[in-house]
């Protein structure tokens, strides 16, 4: 049952893809967790949160980005550039960070240089870096103008009423992911890091009534099961983003589980609910803007600590990995001072430094993760 | 960190090196040429600054007196904020609020040190700030970070939207250390009614979270004083600027960096209104004399730098330039965006610019808020290269006003922002005629890039691209 999670967070045009494209469907893909997946499913398009993998070259990449750049948005544009993303039909770039925000510019520049590099509909969502009120009032008009774009563009109606439903079918998958989590945190661990990986990969590509169905027969297969994960270091991972299941496969090896995260393709994805009364877009802005805490929302280090320590304990984690791509300068300083204030409250952590894209680095990860289990044991 | 740096706080040893520095003319000639013996990684800066005259003298004594407020501004009762070069200080000189501004001392420690700022560029990675980050940042940040200079009330910054490793420098300090924080957060468009509007907002709500830090309001009248100066300011730049344009230029090379330090360390007060004065009645006399500012007297090329200039050890960057007989055409610092500015009416972009209106305290906060929002980078490095207002649009017009034969890129292997896009942005500004040169020096760190091998790319590009023999 996990191997049709693990299909779909593998390989870019999976089978649920290409049955939506051969049914006539049309496919937005979007950068970051900021962008309401509900404003293209309420207009019947399904939304896709575009990754990097497969990415084995980047010469496309590197005519437009400059050296000093996270790999995650070069190996994005690596992908378009090849014509890997050939089934979109748009896409949304948000500024989650520098080097994401500049794949607007790099991917229009690709796009005249080869037109199928780029799609048809393509566009900058401007989300604020903090929630006062006049934050949330301006990203409640840019998600306005969102949804004012895909309906012009896509020649659609959206209503209310269509995101309200929206709304409950993406509530119901964020549920059943929180149960997931739950299964995953529990003394007994019911699923692995990597297959819990699987599954939120999956999330992002599968139509969300199919998955949020998908996923409703995993959660009862594992719960009818007795298949459990014991003796081994419980860890979380926490930092830049990861959408690669064969990190986690390596840092659990055969003597560690991630029992815990906060990425964004990870618990950061799917924690809290959007409210359900009142306007459907201010709603969505709302949970979007303020739920979705990464230190791209600068000042609010307290916040993202506690919310560690919370998880920290639920989980009863032993031991934090705080990793960051490279370039990834919002995610590895604020790993700096997790490290020092987890630390402090006797929890041990590894900080790690990584390139997005292949595992070109195991050996030096094993070595280093091996060495930090060492210290767990003693 | 090496144990001798922790003998004196550093920003207190910068304030004696500017001190002594700006004493160094005092005395007859002779004893200067005597003195400046005696200073081998200082010689550089203090031949290149009081070669000018009455500003150089004007504008030592002016980092001396910054660096003199940091240090006594507990003493006298007043808070501190740490801040960056893309935020106007004039709000704080309203609200009595000492600025220290983390680039400007990088800077000046920079210049002045034979080792610049590394070690406290390292000890910011020592306690878990990435080494990826900028430099023009951590080269002070550090010192404040291991408690080696005065207490910092508060974090004060304005580069959310346009620049991550800037604000994201703040986020840290005020993490780390435990410090209130503020930061304005800037949307991708300049104009319009909805970033107007988003602008002020924020900028009430700075206002009132510094009311909150110093335990008062703010005093219109002081405001009114403080942004009346900027005025007065700004029309001296405007008139410098415009000299600029003449062929041959009549500024020496070193003075768009001072009017630009001018502005950022004393933005509304009557030190830089002094020292624009100052710079202007030379540039004013040259211009008569359509005499070229360049030491040689002779302009052969005009360059045009379109993001920073580079502040390795005695500011050898300038002393290049003059000594290649190239005359400098400013860079993304010096342009303020005033409705005042030369280039704003010249190449009709006052919709770019802001306006200071001083008619009661509504006016004055929407007019710095709109101030502070054109500030060099927060202006155009907010939102696509390629927008209108932004950084090509603007880069191109200016190379063009100011007829430049090149454009240079420098900048910090840390600035993510520009270093996502300059090489389309390089590639569009060729296609417009502008011969361009992407230097992968560090504009704070030496060591990422000796000056000797930034020095000699640009000769090379100077050769290859046949502009100078």
């Amino acid at each position: 049952m996990i191997d049709a999670f693990h299909e779909s967070s593998t390989t870019l045009f999976n089978r649920h893809v290409r049955n939506w494209k051969t049914d006539g469907g049309k496919v937005v893909g979007y950068t970051c967790s900021y962008v309401p997946d509900e404003i293209f499913h309420a207009a019947s398009i399904l939304p896709y949160r575009l990754r990097g993998v497969g990415a084995r070259e980047m010469n496309i990449a590197d005519a437009y980005f400059g050296p000093f750049i996270c790999s995650l948005p070069k190996c994005l544009l690596q992908l378009a550039g090849e014509g890997k993303y050939h089934f979109l039909d748009g896409a949304v770039v948000t500024p989650g960070c520098d080097s994401m925000r500049r794949l607007d510019d790099c991917w229009r520049k690709a796009g005249e240089d080869r037109a199928e590099a780029l799609p048809s509909f393509f566009f900058h969502y401007a989300v604020p870096h903090k929630t006062a009120d006049y934050s949330l009032k301006w990203f409640i008009e840019e998600t306005r103008r969102l949804q004012a774009a895909v309906e012009k563009h896509f020649n659609v109606t959206i209503t209310d009423y269509q995101l309200y439903d929206s709304i409950g079918i993406y509530n119901e998958g964020r549920l059943l992911l929180s149960r997931l989590d739950a299964l995953r945190c529990a003394p007994d661990v019911a699923i692995s890091g990597a297959d819990a990986l699987a599954v939120v990969l999956a999330s992002t590509t599968i139509p969300r009534k199919s998955f949020n169905s998908l996923l409703m027969d995993l959660i009862a297969q594992i719960e009818a099961g007795s298949d459990r994960i014991s003796g081994r270091k419980r860890l979380m991972l926490v930092g830049s983003a990861n959408d690669d299941v064969e990190l986690v496969r390596l840092i659990e090896g055969d003597e560690a589980v991630v029992v815990a995260d906060n990425l964004c393709f990870g618990a950061r994805f799917y924690a809290d609910l959007v409210e359900q009364d009142g306007d459907p877009v201010a709603a969505l802005a709302k949970r979007y803007l303020y739920h979705n805490d990464c230190p791209r929302m600068f000042g609010d280090y307290k916040g993202r600590l506690s919310i560690l320590k919370e998880k920290i304990e639920r989980a009863a984690v032993d031991g934090v990995i705080l990793q960051n791509i490279r370039f990834c300068d919002l995610h590895g300083s604020e790993n700096g001072i997790f490290e020092r204030d987890l630390e402090a409250a006797g929890i041990p952590c590894m900080r790690i430094e990584r390139e997005y894209g292949p595992l070109v680095e195991t050996g030096r990860i094993r070595m280093r993760i091996d060495a930090f289990l060492e210290r767990l044991e003693k | 960190m090496r144990k001798e740096l922790k003998e004196y706080p550093f920003d207190w040893m910068i304030w004696r090196t500017f001190v002594a520095a700006a004493r160094m003319k005092a005395g007859s000639e002779k004893e200067y040429s005597q003195a400046v013996k005696q200073l081998p990684y200082f010689r550089g800066i203090l031949d290149t600054i009081y070669g000018i005259g009455e500003p150089g003298q004007l504008f030592i004594e002016m980092v001396a007196e910054y660096f003199e407020k940091i240090i006594f501004a507990r003493k006298r009762g007043q808070k501190t904020a740490i801040t960056t070069f893309c935020f106007s200080p004039a709000v704080f000189y309203a609200l009595d609020i000492v600025p220290i501004t983390l680039e400007l001392v990088t800077v000046a420690m920079g210049a002045t040190y034979k080792r610049g700022t590394a070690d406290f560029l390292d000890y910011c990675n020592e306690v878990g700030f990435t080494e990826t980050s900028c430099s023009s940042q951590r080269g002070t940040l550090g010192a404040y970070l291991a408690g080696n200079g005065v207490t910092i009330d508060m974090v004060v910054c304005d580069s959310p939207g346009v620049c991550d490793t800037n604000v994201n420098a703040f986020a840290f300090a005020s993490a780390y250390l435990d410090k209130p924080f503020f930061q304005l957060n800037m949307p991708p468009d300049l104009t319009g009614a909805r970033s107007t509007e988003y602008h002020r907002a924020d900028y009430r709500a700075l206002i009132a979270f510094l009311e909150e830090q110093i335990g008062r309001k703010l005093d219109t009248e002081k405001l009114r004083e403080i942004l009346t100066e900027v005025r007065k300011q700004d029309i001296l730049m405007a008139e410098l600027e415009e000299l600029q344009i003449l062929v041959p230029n009549p500024l020496p090379v070193t003075f768009n960096l001072l009017i630009y330090a001018g502005r950022f360390l004393f933005a509304g007060m009557p030190q830089c209104t002094r020292l624009l004065e100052s710079l202007l009645k030379i540039g004013r006399e040259n211009a008569r004399q359509n005499q070229s500012g360049l030491s040689s007297g002779k302009e052969r090329l005009r360059g045009f730098f379109c993001y920073i200039d580079h502040y390795g050890q005695d500011l050898r960057l300038w002393h290049l330039l003059d000594q290649m007989e190239i005359s400098y055409h400013g860079n993304i610092l010096s342009k303020m965006w005033s409705q005042d500015a030369y280039y704003a009416k010249a190449l009709d972009r006052l919709e770019d610019a802001y306006n200071i209106d001083t008619t009661d305290l509504d006016t004055l906060i929407d007019s710095i808020a709109d101030l502070n929002s054109r500030m060099p980078m927060i202006k155009s490095i907010r939102g696509p290269y390629d927008a209108p207002h932004m950084w090509l649009q603007d880069t191109l017009a200016l190379a063009k006003l100011h007829r430049a034969d090149f454009i240079v890129y420098n900048g910090t292997p840390g600035c993510r922002n520009t270093w996502g896009m300059v090489k389309p942005f390089a590639r569009d500004t060729e296609k417009n005629g502008f011969p361009t040169l992407i230097l992968y020096s560090d504009a704070f760190d030496m060591r990422v890039e000796s000056w000797e091998t930034t020095a000699s790319r640009i000769e090379e590009f100077l050769k290859v691209r046949r502009l100078r023999p």
